[in-house]
């Protein structure tokens, strides 16, 4: 029995081996090229500027936790198939490591955000100084997102590599996105004028308004997770930290992310006396439009603290 | 119908990795979880397995391959669990139990420093199969030739310390020193076996197969081999599984791995109750029927 | 006292010899001023209860256990100097109920000790093999797995191992335990072959017919009680003295109780069963 049945497991993982081996062509073909995008925020302008020129996907599901989400084998099919992969850098997308390297093997192109923006490291005296190497000055900021500007950069350079990689013309669109974008930070700017500068003090779920903050004139006191991703954990040593930070910059308003531990605010809220405000740092409105999102960010931030 | 089974692996080369690791872990956990089985050693895999994750993790911290570092934690609990059950009255099963607990704590604790904490923990624990990379394949490969020459080189030593440790140190073979070498395969199969399945898993890949085989086989070789192709077969099952439902698959291969372990206990106990509940082949004749198990016991003067 | 008959037995050195020799474990002793010579071709039984020492002592002859002091000398060499030569059988197989492994390879393994890591079994092998499973009786049963067998089969199967052996020194640890009569038969014919072929044994046990049928006997209870010729030292009163035995005459034969009861020789102790001592 055992001879036979060990024949009969053989001959079939002969059969599963061989089929691999047949290689199946690249999906039914549309014509048009395939744009993958790792997340949401950085999928809606993507979309803005070349959703009809090409089929623009993203990756990680809006509302989901960009620094740990981890694809499927599904997931790293569709991205080692795709045309082009607009990816963040910077370790944004922390549980997709090394999928993107599988993508980047099988000769998928590579548009990586980061490469065309100033980015931004953790400054001296930022923060709560426990010692994470993450929070160390000298640490890049993958949040860029959340500056109009940065985000223009990475339009005009995206539409340069449209053209020269694929020959896909978006001039026009990139013109009227950049311009859009300028618009938006003036405004962005003017709104925040309104808050006294001794507001300017942001606490918030982990380190992502970097950008906003460099941006626009904010403090950065320190955050619920000390770190750059909602991967890391806090500790009771951070917890105390960031109490006596609160206590010593008179902050009122902590504001909550996607990925925030609930009790730890809700601790913090109490003890140190202050409100916990919702914020959408990752994740999409419902109309999906990159300056919906960054209005709603803005304004969120500037009435809470006027 | 066909390309149900065959389109996960057609044209994706990292499904294909996936599957020549899964095999290849495979057959190390066949050939050492055959011993561990025959043994009684699956406790301490277990404790080898969770005492990988803080040297995993340290070495995480200090930017080293993570195999050094499995190692390194492989080794310290071996020599935790000598140094306890020699010193103490405590039993073996409570050092290790104490050992592992504290070494899955420590691990959590020196992980956590880490920046990205959750993923890095749940990587090391659930492995990142179809994340593998061709000079990892090269180095199980490397591993499991080595622990096949191991255990032919081996095998008789091995064989008599399954069935009495005293009769392997009478025949010449010192029971302490061959005991440490199939520990030494055990870690090693642990330890470069933690990309593909993770410390947390790649104990039921050393286990469900070689306790399948062990149902039916009744040679040592036989056990090795049946075992191998079972934890294969689990490796594509799940595979397969993680493909078309769209879930983990380090967990879908090793919970293919226990299923196809229960389908044969199943169909093991129907065979046995068939023959009348002994278990024994059907080429005994039935003339010697007063030689049937559970035969005559001494009298008792 | 020793016959100098026994002790030098065939030539070539005794076959196992102790010389002021103390068995423990730890730094606990066990029995102390064991001096044994057993000459070749001999067997020498080793009486006594549970936890008298006769298991202690075969140990330290095997080599599973160090000497706590005084010296031991087997076939010329120390203790596990030469496996291939002297086979040891042990009362306790663990875990041996569930190993799936077929009697055939079991018994096989009993020549892993000649073989060693590498060599390659040949004609002398398949023989000696052949003989143990004849001489047990366990043709028909040869390929069932272990954990299908009863005790009394697993017995033979053990001692099938270790004839197969064929090494020129025997250790037997209650080998005859948990057998019926007709393996108990195949035993005893294993033990003359045995001696025909000059094979020494020290055999462990507290059957005192199977002691009588030896050489030499030595009497233990944490400590020597006896040593010496069988026939001489298997007398009632150091049989009383080994296992606290109470002994009455009955019908001119010595009738020996293997514990005292305190009710026998009242009504109805004619129920007990007793083994009968010349």
């Amino acid at each position: 029995m055992p001879g036979r049945a060990a024949a009969a497991i053989g001959a079939a993982l002969c059969l599963a081996l061989l089929g691999a081996g047949c290689s199946v062509s690249k999906g039914p073909g549309s014509g048009r090229k395939s744009m993958v995008v790792t997340y949401s925020v950085l999928g809606s302008v993507a979309r803005e500027l070349a959703g009809d020129k090409m089929d623009v996907s993203v990756m990680i599901p809006d509302g989901l936790d960009v620094h740990e989400w981890e694809p499927s084998a599904r997931d790293i099919e569709t991205l080692t198939r795709a045309d082009l992969v607009v990816e963040n850098g910077l370790g944004l997308e922390g549980g997709m490591g090394k999928a993107l390297d599988q993508a980047r093997k099988a000769g998928a192109k590579f548009f990586t955000a980061s490469d065309h923006i100033e980015v931004r490291a953790v400054g001296v005296g930022e923060g709560i100084p426990s010692g994470d190497p993450d929070q160390a000055a000298g640490a890049e900021d993958p949040h860029l997102w959340t500056s109009p500007l940065a985000v223009e950069s990475i339009v005009r350079a995206l539409a340069a590599q449209l053209e020269s990689d694929f020959g896909i013309d978006v001039s026009e669109r990139a013109k009227d996105l950049e311009a859009r974008l300028a618009r938006l930070d003036a405004e962005i700017a003017g709104d925040v004028a309104a808050v006294p500068a001794a507001n300017r003090k942001l606490v918030t779920g982990h380190e992502s308004l970097g950008y906003f903050a460099q941006r626009y004139g904010f403090k950065l006191v320190g955050a619920v997770i000390p770190s750059l991703s909602t991967e890391a954990e806090s500790s009771a040593r951070d917890f105390a930290a960031l109490e006596k930070l609160i206590a010593a910059e008179g902050v009122k308003v902590v504001f909550t992310e996607l990925g925030t531990p609930e009790k730890t605010v809700g601790a913090l809220a109490e003890e140190a006396g202050v409100r916990a405000v919702p914020l959408a740092t990752h994740s999409m409105p419902p109309d999906g439009s990159y300056f919906t999102f960054e209005r709603n960010l803005a304004t969120t931030i500037v009435e809470a603290l006027k | 119908m066909l390309s149900f089974f065959v389109s996960p692996f057609a044209g994706n080369a990292f499904m294909v990795n996936a599957l020549v690791a899964g095999v290849l872990v495979s057959v190390s956990c066949g050939i050492v979880g055959t011993f561990v089985v025959l043994r009684g050693l699956a406790f301490m895999g277990d404790a080898l397995a969770h005492g990988a994750l803080p040297g995993i993790a340290v070495a995480l911290l200090l930017g080293l391959p993570g195999i050094l570092g499995a190692a390194a934690g492989a080794a310290a609990m071996v020599l935790g669990i000598g140094l306890i059950t020699r010193r103490s009255n405590l039993g073996s099963d409570t050092a290790i139990g104490l050992l592992f607990v504290g070494m899955l704590a420590l691990g959590v604790a020196i992980v956590s420093r880490s920046r990205s904490f959750s993923g890095d923990l749940v990587r090391i624990l659930f492995g990142e199969i179809l994340g593998i990379k061709a000079g990892e394949i090269l180095l199980q490969l490397v591993a499991t030739v080595l622990i096949g020459c191991a255990v032919v080189l081996f095998r008789r030593p091995f064989l008599l310390l399954c069935f009495s440790p005293e009769q392997a140190e009478t025949s010449g073979f010192p029971a302490r020193v061959y005991h440490g070498i199939m520990l030494g395969l055990i870690a090693l199969t642990v330890v470069v076996s933690f990309k593909t399945v993770g410390t947390l898993l790649v104990f039921g890949m050393l286990l469900a197969p070689a306790a399948a085989a062990a149902l039916f086989s009744r040679k040592v070789g036989t056990m090795m081999l049946a075992a191998s192709l079972l934890g294969s077969l689990s490796t594509y099952l799940g595979l397969l599984m993680s493909y078309h439902l769209g879930i983990a698959a380090g967990a879908s291969i090793t919970l293919s791995a226990s299923a196809v372990f229960f389908v044969l206990l199943a169909v093991a106990r129907v065979r046995a109750a068939g023959q009348g509940g002994s278990g024994a082949p059907e080429d005994g004749s039935p003339g010697e029927a007063a030689e049937g198990p559970g035969g005559e016991e001494a009298e008792h003067a | 006292m020793l016959d100098p008959e026994q002790g030098r037995g065939l030539a070539g050195g005794p076959a196992v010899e102790t010389r002021g020799l103390v068995v423990g474990y730890g730094r606990e002793a066990v029995v102390s001023g064991l001096d044994v010579v057993l000459g070749r071709g001999r067997s020498l039984a080793l009486v006594g209860a549970n936890g008298s020492g006769k298991t202690t002592f075969l140990k330290a002859i095997a080599g599973l256990i160090a000497p706590l002091s005084g010296s031991i000398s087997v076939l010329g060499a120390p203790p596990l100097a030469q496996p291939a030569r002297v086979a040891y059988m042990g009362q306790f197989h663990p875990s041996s109920f569930l190993l799936p492994l077929a009697v055939l390879d079991i018994v096989r393994m009993g020549r892993f000790a000649s073989l060693g890591l590498l060599g390659k079994a040949g004609p002398e092998d398949e023989a000696a093999v052949r003989e143990a499973i004849e001489l047990m009786s366990l043709g028909p049963i040869a390929q069932w797995p272990l954990s299908a067998l009863s005790g009394g089969q697993r017995q033979r199967v053990f001692l099938a191992q270790t004839i197969a052996r064929r090494a020129e020194l025997v250790l037997l640890d209650e080998p005859a335990a948990n057998m019926d009569a007709a393996s108990r038969q195949g035993y005893r014919r294993y033990l003359q072959k045995a001696a025909e072929r000059g094979v020494s044994s020290v055999v462990a046990t507290h059957d005192i017919d199977e002691a009588m049928a030896c050489d030499q006997a030595l009497l233990l209870a944490r400590r020597v009680v006896a040593y010496g010729s069988a026939q001489e030292v298997l007398t009632a009163d150091a049989v009383s003295a080994t296992f606290g035995l109470v002994g009455r005459y009955s019908e001119g034969k010595l009738v020996v109780m293997e514990a005292e009861h305190g009710h026998c020789g009242e009504e109805g102790a004619e129920d007990h069963r007793h083994r009968a001592i010349r």
